[in-house]
This record gives structure tokens, sequence and C-alpha cells, in this order.
């Protein structure tokens, strides 16, 4: 790769510093003890407890997936702590009682804390290694019934809602990473939109992993009444450690009749260093439930982060006429490896599903889409598109495509559309020689190539997303 | 004579060749020879292997026919509908005989005096030094018992040699006449398109009436450097006759091939085309339209072979299938690795208009360069039920508007067609075919 | 058109370059005043598209001795964009393709970089849509070009296409086109041929590296260059071209063996 693009594609990681700031961490290890001892910290019900034990249980059977495209050492779970938090935590009145130190963190990452910040209109959930720190706009919500918080606490104030749905889009047992996560998650945000609300403003939930040898297993729950919707936004960082730091979140979305729920996710932990040493290992298994009619999941994530990236966000889609959307641009540089993409289950009759997956591939980088289309017997008049488009920037780079098309219904009309392009020395000079720089090309193509999945990603999101990208935008640029 | 075992089959064609005379020319009799060698060496392929997965064919071993050797006495006035309008220049082979009474060479003398069309067998002498390194070297017979067979049979054809430079105005018309039952045919066109030149050809296989007969049909295409070619091929066979086709064309440095296939005919079809990017900076179109219905089956074979850099590649193939046919695809594009810079798009888009019709389709992309852009699709389905909608909230019945959607997904494959008589017969037909009432 | 006392607008002396250590050009030697157009013939291999591309600033292609001056000043202290602000301008032989950016984005940037470089006023998305629809008339494109993404999906026709309404936007003084006329049917041929007559005027030049005669008969060569091996080995007015279709390249270089004495 020439220096140009060398320098163009490597920007420094600006969120790499650590907050000294006292915590209060379990030892390390996983054992039922463990478990219990989460449990006891955060003061669990009894049902709760049951089905962390029985999920622990599940996952002592199962054996790591071997089929991505990523290789990777052994996890030693056993090596990791399950539990860290910021030292004291006592029960927090107002945003005013946060740490400093917390609250300096954040705004050096970005994250308002206040509710007067910046990006005013939009409701944060901190979370800040195994525990959500703070809330912003929780009153103004609640004022028009929606419940929106972390999840330890609304195990307590909304126990039936927690128990009535945690679990039943990701089974405990669904797979490996989703197994350990029910064991131990510790927490998350949650979320409730009652039927007939329309939120009126982005919620957000901002993880920060701060400690080098706690693993982050936050769970996410977001619950649609009929007719309800909501933008939900998540955004991460972490430390720059020379050691790897385990990821393994569950994210579960329920849409009832005529509900619409769309999840936007810009996802930058930690990478690595250019030698590929350190970063996140990110193993995610998100899943939307469309269960009523005319439901809609609509799932953007731009992937930039990660030494590993291990991720499916899916959409069952069991109610008739039920719309699922993927949008995602998956960026790998060094030694990062991405094997992500989605899955689109049809169950109900008409329902539909988007897929455009954009993949960009720099360094020593591997990047691949995995995507599956089922079309059930039931699903009758089932549609769906699928792009799945790859960039390769240099010649060390890797990208692969893995459709996987199952269509069990005759009725169905499934597209598959798939691009391979790449930006090199003759792409650049196809610019200079109309007189653009090469930084103002790199940006060009980039922009163009990622565009379809920008448009979808809230305002202040694409902002950030293009930034993320490391390249400037230029103003002529759409 | 027993037929009932495929190399039977075989043997019992191959007893056909026995009327063909000795060439005097050393290298064609050897190629025929090495050919009949091939035959012998091949079987009738099965749904076992997998180019033929999706094709069974066992119907034809039970089907020996011999060739037609007798020149036909058939008159203009029996076949001039098949004919283009205006009058072009034409070819025209009955049952796979030359027919010089129906054929015209009709040519614009002042621009086209050394273009060359002809049958082979006439001009096979006059020039020798030309077809010796084209005919027979671009359709690969080694794998292929049907290609085999045609070159065992080879003696005649039509052929078409446009000088450098030269662009022919009107096209050429290659039309094979099936007029007998229970025969064989073997038609075969060599088209050598010299530097810089351009031509449009109308490779046109019809039927005077229904039966059961076999067609084998070659064709050989080369484009020199920057030389263009515009290749129309129509099938429409009896519905109770068996068509196996393949073509093979050769593009060099900068030169462009573009290919419409229609398929309407034969109860069982099969086409093979390979296309081959031998030349930096070749661009090839190639485009194809399947229309059947009731128990037929087409099968497509294309093959896009980017041997060069810079190639560009378009490809859009069609099936509509209705009753209980059954069309296949299977579109290969291979990128070599020298072949950096390729532009290549394949679309595979089809329509089922009955619950019993089926189609397989498969693409097949083999890349081996890094730098390159390619691009494929494809679709299977009903019509979209939103345009159907849509022209419905517009005051048109239901039947109207799936009719009118179903022609206009075959007619935009027609409308490349640049021959307007024949775009307007072939309109005619993918009406009749698609309407209901 | 030669011109009396026209200046010298491009001057070649002794160049001489390499691609992946091999040397292409083994001194070059060419005068390209105002108002001319020059072809560069050749076969395959003999140098031609290295010379264009040299010109241009292809960071593939290594300069290893002799000079380029352009208006006087040394070409080759400039980098590639600044050579196309200072107005060279190459029309590739196989343009880029660049998925996911609208034509109409690309063309307005291209032709606000150089109105910029020139002191002159760049134009709004409205104004440069009358604009480049003017120009696109000239060689006879239809409008939805503009909304198509850069030469993506694009036949070679349309590339070529795109090539000259580029050298349309952006006027150079010095158009460089490298086989243009390859793949192109007759009728692509005539209407980018009477596009590029149209934009030369007294104050620029062309100059057409070409394989073949047939784009001569269109645009008409004030001189004609046969290239071989990396170097001119003859000159001649337009009468060389067809002497070239006639008799072939080996024609010339026997003939020049001859002269020379080899």
């Amino acid at each position: 790769m020439s220096a140009v693009l060398q320098n163009l594609v490597n920007q420094p990681y600006k969120h790499g510093f650590v907050t000294e700031i006292e915590s209060d961490v379990a030892p390390k290890g996983l054992n039922e003890g463990t478990i219990r001892l989460i449990s006891a910290k955060k003061n669990e019900p009894e049902w709760l407890l049951e089905f962390r034990l029985k999920a622990y249980q599940k996952w002592l059977t199962m054996e790591a997936p071997q089929w991505p495209n990523i290789k990777y050492p052994k996890i030693d779970f056993q090596a990791i702590s399950y539990y860290s938090a910021p030292k004291p935590r006592k029960k927090l009145g107002s945003m005013d009682e946060v740490d400093p130190e917390l609250l300096r963190t954040f705004e050096k990452l970005g994250v308002p804390m206040h509710e007067r910040a910046v990006l005013a209109g939009v409701a944060v959930d901190v979370i800040f290694d195994s525990v959500s720190v703070a809330t912003t706009y929780k009153q103004k919500l609640a004022e028009v019934g929606i419940i929106f918080g972390s999840i330890s606490e609304a195990v307590h104030t909304h126990p039936d809602l927690v128990r009535q749905y945690l679990g039943t889009v990701v089974p405990i047992g669904d797979n490996y990473y989703a197994a350990l996560n029910s064991a131990v998650f510790t927490d998350g945000s949650f979320c409730f939109i009652p039927k007939g609300v329309k939120c009126p403003m982005d919620l957000s939930t901002y993880f920060r992993i701060n400690t080098q040898e706690s693993g982050q297993f936050e769970r996410t729950l977001i619950i649609a009444e009929e007719g309800a919707s909501v933008s939900y936004l998540e955004g991460c960082t972490a430390p720059r450690f020379d050691t790897n730091q385990l990821h393994a979140a569950v994210v579960e979305l329920i849409a009832h009749d005529n509900a619409d729920i769309k999840y936007s996710t810009v996802q930058n932990w930690y990478a690595g260093d250019e030698n590929g040493i350190g970063g996140i290992f990110n193993f995610v298994t998100k899943r939307g439930l469309a269960k009523g009619v005319n439901s809609r999941i609509s799932w953007t994530q731009v992937e930039t982060g990660s030494a590993i990236t291990w991720k499916y966000p899916s959409c069952v889609l069991q109610g008739d006429n039920s719309v699922g959307e993927f949008y995602s641009v998956a960026v790998t540089n060094n030694y990062q490896q991405a094997d992500t993409g989605t899955k689109m289950i049809h169950l109900g009759k008409n329902t539909r599903s988007t897929i455009v997956s954009k993949g960009i591939s720099a360094g020593h980088s591997n990047n691949s889409y995995r995507g599956l289309v089922r079309i059930a017997p039931t699903a009758a008049g089932a549609r769906n598109y699928s792009q799945c488009d790859s960039m390769l920037i240099g010649d060390q780079c890797s990208a692969s495509t893995f459709p996987y098309i199952q269509v069990r219904n005759n009725s169905a009309i499934v597209e598959h559309e798939a691009s391979t392009s790449k930006i090199g020395e003759d792409q650049l000079f196809y610019f200079a020689q109309r007189g653009i720089s090469n930084e103002e090309a790199v940006s060009m193509i980039i922009n163009g190539f990622c565009k379809d999945v920008f448009q979808q990603l809230p305002m202040e999101f694409a902002v950030e997303a293009t930034k993320l990208l490391g390249f400037k935008l230029e103003g002529s640029v759409g | 004579m027993s037929v009932a075992t495929a190399s039977g089959y075989l043997e019992s064609l191959l007893q056909g060749r026995r009327q063909l005379q000795a060439s005097p020319l050393a290298w064609f009799d050897r190629l025929r020879a090495d050919a009949v060698e091939r035959v012998g060496a091949q079987r009738v392929p099965t749904t076992r292997n997998e180019e033929w997965r999706f094709t069974d064919i066992s119907p034809l071993i039970k089907l020996p026919f011999q060739p037609v050797y007798t020149a036909s006495n058939l008159q203009a006035a029996e076949v001039e509908h098949f004919y283009l309008d205006p009058a072009a220049p034409r070819l025209v082979f009955v049952d796979g005989v030359y027919a010089p009474q129906l054929s015209t060479q009709l040519l614009n003398p002042a621009t086209d005096s050394n273009v060359v069309i002809t049958n082979l067998s006439a001009a096979i002498s006059a020039h020798v030094m030309v077809l010796e390194p084209h005919l027979g070297r671009y359709a690969e017979f080694h794998n292929n018992v049907f290609t085999a067979l045609n070159t065992a049979f080879l003696h005649d054809g039509a052929l078409i040699i446009v000088p450098r430079n030269v662009s022919v105005d009107m096209p050429v018309h290659l039309l094979f006449i099936a007029t007998q039952k229970e025969a064989t045919s073997y038609p075969r066109c060599l088209l050598i398109a010299e530097s810089g030149s351009a031509v449009t050809v109308i490779e046109d296989h019809v039927a005077l009436q229904e039966g059961v007969y076999v067609t084998n049909a070659v064709a050989e295409i080369a484009l020199a450097d920057n030389a263009r070619v515009n290749h129309i091929r129509v099938q429409r066979d009896s519905s109770q006759a068996f068509h196996i086709a393949s073509c093979a064309v050769s593009l060099a440095q900068a030169s462009c091939y573009q290919s419409t296939s229609i398929t309407l005919g034969a109860r069982i079809s099969r086409y093979n085309l390979n296309v081959r990017l031998t030349g930096e900076g070749a661009e090839c179109t190639v485009d194809g339209l399947t229309l059947i219905a009731e128990r037929q089956l087409a099968d497509t074979h294309t093959c896009i072979d980017h041997v060069k850099p810079y190639g560009i590649s378009r490809q859009s193939h069609k099936c509509i299938v209705d009753g209980a046919a059954h069309a296949v695809f299977n579109g290969k594009i291979i990128v070599h690795p020298d072949a950096q810079h390729t532009d290549s798009t394949q679309s595979s888009r089809n329509l089922l208009l009955s619950g019993r019709a089926h189609i397989d389709t498969k693409p097949q992309l083999e890349i081996f360069a890094d730098d390159v852009k390619c691009a494929h699709g494809a679709t299977v389905g009903q019509l979209d039920s939103e345009e159907i909608f849509y022209l419905m909230s517009r005051g048109l019945s239901e039947m109207t508007a799936r009719n009118l959607l179903t022609y206009a997904f075959g007619a935009e494959i027609i409308e490349r067609i640049p021959i307007v008589s024949l775009k307007h017969r072939l309109e005619q037909t993918v009406l009749e075919r698609t309407q209901r009432n | 058109m030669i011109y009396q006392n026209s200046k010298p607008l491009l001057e070649v002396r002794g160049l001489r370059a390499t691609v992946n250590g091999i040397e292409i050009l083994k001194g070059i030697d060419l005068t390209v005043r105002s108002g001319e157009v020059h072809a560069i013939m050749g076969t395959n291999g003999s140098g031609k598209s290295t010379f264009a591309k040299v010109l241009a600033g292809h960071a593939a292609y290594v300069v290893t001795g002799g000079t380029v001056a352009f208006e006087g000043k040394n070409l080759f202290e400039l980098a590639p964009e600044e050579r196309a602000r200072a107005g060279v301008f190459l029309a590739f032989q196989y343009p880029i393709e660049i998925p996911g950016v609208a034509n109409n984005q690309f063309l307005r940037l291209t032709y606000n970089t150089v109105q910029a470089q020139r002191g002159k006023d760049e134009l709004d998305p409205l104004e440069f849509d009358d604009f480049v629809r003017e120009k696109m008339k000239l060689l006879e494109m239809s409008p939805d070009f503009l909304d198509r993404s850069v030469n993506a999906g694009f036949s070679g026709g349309e590339k070529k296409r795109n090539e000259i309404l580029q050298m349309a936007l952006l006027e150079p003084l010095l158009a460089i086109l490298d086989e243009t006329d390859s793949g192109l049917d007759i009728d692509a041929l005539r209407i980018v041929a009477n596009g590029v007559n149209q934009l030369a005027t007294k104050d620029n030049a062309i100059i057409l590296v070409t394989h073949y005669q047939r784009l001569l008969n269109y645009i008409v060569p004030d001189y004609v260059h046969v290239m071989e091996s990396g170097r001119i080995i003859k000159t001649g007015g337009k009468q060389l071209a067809l002497d070239l279709e006639t008799h072939g390249y080996d024609w010339v270089s026997i003939e020049q063996r001859a002269a020379a004495g080899v």
C-alpha cells in the first residue's frame, strides 16, 4: 500500500485513556459462586438468579463456535473478572451526585451527562464497566410513560416486565456467548415504550470499558408496545491496553403490532495497535422480534473498533407485513478481524427485509460478511433485497462474502447483489489527474461507498460516524 | 439396431458419416477425424454430470436420427415469411443443407466489395488461408460430445468474413429451417471479423412444421482488435424438437461483442455460450430471454472468461416460465489472475407464471484477480404485487396489469434487437405467449 | 492547426522513464506549440501510453532522465493534481470507476477545483447543472449520465465520452487523449472526434495517442510521430498515418533501420 493510503487510513485511537477511579472489582474466575456474588451485589430476586444459573449450566455444555472466519487464541474464562463498579456506589438522586472523575471521563468522550448538554434532545444511559452510572431525561420520559434506565434498576422497579420478556428473543442457550452473557450479565439498558407512544427523543446508551481485567457483559432489552416507536443509539469505547478484553453482550428487541424500533450502533472499542496487540474481543448477540403485524425492526451499525468482531444483528419477522432492515458499515484496519452480517428470518406473510452491507478492509485486516435470509413455508409473498459491497484499500487485506439463502416458499422474491472494488494507486491517480488531491479523493470514495448506510443514521451519529472513519467530509459531497 | 444405450446411440449416429466425402484439405479431414475420436471417447452426459445437473437429456438417446444430404427444393414462397424486412444478405440452410435458391448476397458493392458471405464448402478452397487458423479452433470438443459430433459431421455451413475496417451496413441473416421429421441437422457458422470491422448477424433457427427432430448447432465467432459484432440468436424450433447448440466467441484487444439470445422453441434445448476476452480492454454484452411453457425445458449455460486486463462484461438473462416448464440458467464468470481491472456485471431475473413452472439459476463467479469490480444479482419470483396494485389503482383490471408487466419483463430484452421487422415479430410472440384473458 | 509565431507549450527533451525497473522511454524529444494537434502512433508496447502517463505524473512511472517544460516551467516539480490544475489533461485509455460517487458531484468538484486555481468563480450546483448540460449536448450524451456513479456500469464507449466531457469542462491547455478511439463504434467515434474538434483553439494543443489511423480521419493532425521501443523514430504530416495504414508499422521500422544503416 502506498504511503499516502497508509497515512490516510491510520488515524490514532482517541479514546484510549484510562480513568483513575477506585473500583469494586470481583476476584477473577467463573463458577457458580461468581454468579451468586453478582446476583447478591445487585440484590436480585430469586428468579433472576435461577435464570443465570440455568444459563451457566447450559454454557458449561457448549463450545465456542468454530465456523467464523476469524482466528484468536482460546479465551481463559478464569482470568477474567466478571464484576467491576466504580466506588462508592450509593443511590444517586441527581446528576450532581455523580463522581466528578466520571463526569470528566464522559465529557472527554463527548458524552453529555448534563441535561443541558450540547447533545440536548438525546436521553443517555451511561454504563461504566459493569454498571449503569447515570441516566438523563428520566423524568421527562416518565411523563409519557416511557421507562428508560439501567436493567438492574428495572429488575426492581418493573420486575414483571423484565421477567416477561428477558430471554424470549435470545434464549439462554442460543449460542455460546449468549449463554455466557445470560449467566454473568451485570448491567445494561432497559427501555419500555407503552402503547401508542412515539418516543419524543432519541434514547442512547454509552458503554465504557475501563478496567484492564474485567469483561463487559451488558444486557439490553427494548420493548415497543402496540403502535409505539423509538430510535435508540449505542456507542462504545475502551482504553488502550496491550491485553484483550472480552465483551459479550446480548440485545433483545420486541416490537408489537404496528411498533417501530430503530437501533443504531457506532462501535469503536479499542481495536489493538498496528501490530495487532491488544483490543477488544467483541462477541455480540443482537436480535429483534418483529412480533406484531406491520411492525418494524431496523438495525444500523457502524463497526470500526474491536480486534475481533463477531456480530449478526438479526430480525425474526413473525408478524404479517413486518419489516426487517440491516444497514452496516464495517471498517477493519491493521490486524482487525470482522465476521459480521445479519439474519432475516421470514415467518409471517408479506414480510419484507432489506440488507445493505458495506465492508471496508485496509492494512492486513480481514473483513467478512455473513448473512442468512430464510423464507419459511409460512412466509407467502415475502421479499428480501440484499446488497453486499466490499472495498479493499491496499493489497494486504481481504474481504469475503458468505450469503446463505434458504427459500421454502415459492411466492417469495429474494434478490442478492454483491460487488468488490478497490482504492489503489490507479484510482487516486485518476482523481489527481482531474485536480483532486488524494485526501479529497479518498474521502469522496469512502463516503460515496458508505452513503446508503450513513443516510440511515440519526444526524448526530452520522456526523460522528464520518469523523470516526477518519476521513474529512468535503463540502460538496452529499 | 438397438439404441437403448447411450454408447450405442453415439455409434449409430456416427454411421451417418459414411455419406460424407473426404476433403482435399488434409487439416480439414484431420479436424473431423479428431472429432470422431472425441465422440468415441465420451458419453452422453447424465444429470450426475455437474454441467448437466438440471437437464435430463436421456430422451435424446432414443432418437438416433441421421442427417439429410439431399438439397431441398423448397421455394421462396413457402419460407419468405421468415425473411427480414427490408431484405438483407441471407444464407439459408434447409435441414442443415445449403439452399442457394433461397439465399442472397445482397451487398452494397461500393463499400462491401471484399465481404464474404457464403456457404463454407463453396469458399473453403478460396479462403483456406483465412479459415484454417479459425475453423474448429474456438468450439472446444474435447469435453463436449455434442460439439464433437457437430465437428465430426462438418462439411458445410455459413461463412462470414468481414475485412479490416469494413462496416457492413445491413444485417446478415443466417436462416436454418427444419422441414423433415426424424432427422438430425448439424448447422455450423463461422464469423471472422477482422481488425476494425463491424457486422450484425442474425442466427435464426425455425421450423416449417411441428415434429420431432434434432438440431445440433455450433457457431464460432472471432473478433480481431477493435472489431464489433452484434450477434442475435433466435431459437424458435418445433416444440417437439431437441436443440443442442454451442457458440464460442474469441475477443481480441478493444473488440466488442454483443449477443442477444432468444429461446422460444424445442421440447428440450441447451445453449452453451462461451465468450473469451483474450485481448486487453475487450467488451461484451450478453443478454438472453427464455420464454417457455407446457413441458418445455430450456437450459442456458454461459461462460464469460476474462483473460486480460480492463475487460468489460455485461450480462442480463431473463426467463419467463409457464405451465410445467423448466428453465435453467448457469452463468459462469471467470476472472484470471492477469485480468486486473475487470468490470463485470451479471443479472439473472426469472418470472414464474404458474405454480408448476420452475427455474434453477446458478450464478458462478470465479475471481482470481484482486482489483476487479464484479456484481451479480439473481431474482426468482412472480410479478411484483405492488406494481400490480399501482396499475390497478390507475384503473387497470388485475388481468391487464399482469399482462402488461409480464410483457414488459420480456420486451426489455427484445428491445435490444436492432432489426425492426424481427423485433416486432418477437414482440408479437411474447405478447401471444404471456397474455391471459 | 499550425500558427505562425505560436509559443511552445510543451518541450520534451531526452525523456527517459522506467516502470518496475524496466526502461520503457529511451529518449523522447517533442515540441508541441499552442494550436497544434500531434498524433503519436505505434504498436502495443512501443511506449506511447507510458509517455502519456509520465506527462500526467503517474507514480508507477519513474523519470530517469531528460526534461519536460510546460509553459516554460519544469513539469516534474508539480504533483499530478497540480499538473491537472495547470492545464494538463489526460483522457484515460481505461477510465476508473467510482461506485457511489455521482458523476455530477465529481464533475462539479473537479471543475470548481480547476476554476479556483485559475482565479475564476466556482459554480453552485444549480449553475453547474445548466453549464454541464450544455457541454453534454456537444457529445450527444443523455442527461441521466449525471446521476449515475462515475463510470460505474458504463460501457467502454460511454466511459470515453465521459472523458471528453471532462475535457470540455476543464478546458485544458494541453489535452492528451490516450487511445480514446479504441473500442468505439463508427458513430461514437464521429461524435467524440467532433467534440474534440470543437474544443481545439489556437491557445490549446492536443496530443492523440493511438494505434489506428481511423481516428485521424476525423481529427486531422498537424504532425504524426511514430514511436517504437521508447523512441520517436519518424515524424511527418498527416500522410504518414495513411502510409502506416497501408504498409503497417514494420514499414517504418525497416525504413528507419535502412536510413540508420543498421
